[in-house]
């Protein structure tokens, strides 16, 4: 496994990650208006406070769209191929950039309902979804 | 002041070329040389007459070549410009830029450029971060450039409302026809039949890779003035009517309108409201169209038809040579070249100038000759939209 399949922190991703060590999934919740936000920021998008808490999310969410690569475009992907890359949309409101495993591609479609799962990455777990029910 | 009191006021006025497709051993820069010193020479103007550049939009250089900067470019061209800008993102207001520019007094001649050489660089256009998140995060999921992220939008839009392969055929044929009629477009002698388009690659399902635009080396630059000027130069006036835009911002993976409206709503009904008028009187269209799935949904979004009926649309008004409604008569970004939002507009000037030989709306076409064309421009990720209305004077 190259680097690249690991995550590398930034001054607004930390946090996230640091969750992600211990299987957390946690995101932003601002403390004035409530809104839960991604990506990570200093700012609340919707009222423009500064104050925030990490809330750990339920991790359940269903697909709002994927998308199925046939192709590879970076080297570390090449013998992955075919391979699902989604956007999840949490109970909690943020829509995440992940995986869905475990489900054959032909068999996905929008809407369906997932949950976490994590994969190892080098001192982190990554997030990705299976679908459930 | 009102943008409607805009309406016909400033004119694209020239149009330059460079040789396109797959060009190797040349640099983008010289490109961007030849697009300029040719769109100049096109207006019937001199390199002393411009004092405007803009430069459409900034692109990590490939090949070890330097950056071309808009500094390099004026230096290169020759021209001391008063107003030089360049666009880091896809925000697609050029037009806007170049209009306000001229109407403060601060130029007479807006230069726009275009340049890249995309295919001998291997550009993919997947090493920008566009996505207001880290590369590394991206490339840890496997999300790799503008396929899979439009891919998702039409994955979304298919869960949504009736479109998906049935519906962008209608799109990927038709323009292939067109691009068959101009000799400068890359998949000119290729001809597409539906059964073709079944049979092309998957790339990032649902879309084949005739769903996909072009990556060209080559370069496109026009020329903007104003249409009191524009009635002295060469070739008929080609004015702009209107102009809108919206700019929904959201990326890609977090966005709300995957499946419409885009910020081509607000931007079509701002560009019509400026022009006075409706969709009935438009021609013919020019339709920004990195995949097939955006031709759709920006056509749906300005209210050509509801959603989910773009395809018995384009089947029975008809979008390639003899339909009653021609998009991307160059054969667009899928079929001719890709050199962004100039492609489209180019192409609606030219073909309101009549100068579009054996692929000219009118007879020759079996088309309605136009007065008024739509076109659009749309960057990243539905994240920009712009509208342009150029009419015929």
């Amino acid at each position: 496994m190259g680097d690249v399949l690991v995550p590398q922190p930034t001054g607004d991703t930390r946090e996230f990650w640091e969750g992600c060590r211990e299987k957390k999934l946690r995101f932003q919740q601002c403390e004035a208006c409530g809104h839960v936000r991604w990506p990570p920021s200093n700012l609340c998008p919707v009222c423009h406070s500064f104050e925030t808490k990490w809330i750990e999310s339920s991790g359940k969410g269903k697909i709002h769209t994927f998308t199925v690569y046939h192709m590879a475009f970076h080297p570390a992907w090449k013998d992955r191929v075919p391979y699902v890359t989604a956007v999840v949309e949490l109970e909690e409101g943020p829509r995440l950039l992940t995986n869905i495993v475990g489900t054959p591609p032909e068999e996905l479609s929008c809407d369906m309902p997932v949950e976490v799962v994590w994969k190892e990455a080098g001192e982190y777990f990554v997030p990705r979804f299976r679908v459930v029910g | 002041m009102m943008l409607r009191d805009l309406k016909e006021k400033y004119a694209i006025v020239g149009v330059g070329y460079t040789p396109q497709g797959k060009v190797p051993s040349r640099t983008a820069l010289s490109f961007h040389l030849e697009a300029c010193a040719n769109a100049i020479t096109d207006a019937g103007l001199k390199k002393e007459d411009i004092d405007g550049i803009i430069c459409y939009r900034r692109f990590s250089p490939k090949l070890g070549e330097p950056e071309v900067t808009p500094y390099l470019l004026a230096q290169m061209l020759g021209i001391t410009p008063v107003y030089l800008t360049q666009e880091a993102n896809c925000a697609r207001t050029h037009l806007f830029h170049a209009m306000a520019a001229l109407e403060m007094g601060l130029c007479n001649y807006m230069l726009i450029s275009y340049a890249d050489n995309a295919v001998s660089g291997g550009r993919l256009f997947i090493e920008e971060d566009t996505h207001g998140e880290p590369p590394g995060d991206l490339l840890l999921y496997g999300q790799m450039g503008f396929t899979a992220d439009y891919a998702m939008a039409a994955w979304r839009a298919m869960a949504t409302f009736k479109t998906g392969p049935e519906t962008w055929k209608e799109i990927a044929v038709a323009q292939r026809k067109w691009a068959a009629l101009n000799p400068r477009a890359a998949l000119g002698k290729k001809p597409l039949t539906y059964k073709d388009y079944y049979s092309s690659p998957m790339v990032t399902e649902p879309f084949r890779l005739c769903d996909a635009c072009l990556i060209s080396d080559g370069g496109r630059a026009v020329v903007v003035t104003s249409v009191e000027r524009a009635r002295d130069l060469k070739h008929p006036v080609v004015a702009i009517m209107g102009l809108g835009m919206a700019h929904p911002s959201y990326d890609v993976h977090q966005s709300p309108y995957l499946a419409g409206p885009t910020g081509a709503k607000e931007a079509g009904k701002q560009a019509l409201d400026m022009a006075g008028i409706s969709l009935e009187d438009i021609d013919a269209c020019q339709i920004y169209d990195c995949f097939t799935y955006t031709v759709e949904i920006t056509l749906q979004d300005y209210g050509f038809f509801g959603p989910g009926e773009g395809g018995d649309w384009m089947r029975e008004v008809g979008i390639g040579p003899g339909g009653k409604m021609p998009v991307n008569t160059s054969g667009g970004l899928l079929a001719e070249a890709y050199f962004m939002g100039l492609t489209p507009l180019a192409e609606g000037v030219m073909q309101l100038m009549g100068r579009c030989q054996d692929r000219q709306l009118g007879p020759k076409t079996g088309t309605k000759e136009p007065e008024i064309i739509l076109v659009s421009d749309n960057g990243g990720v539905f994240q920009s939209h712009c509208c342009t209305i150029l009419r015929r004077l």
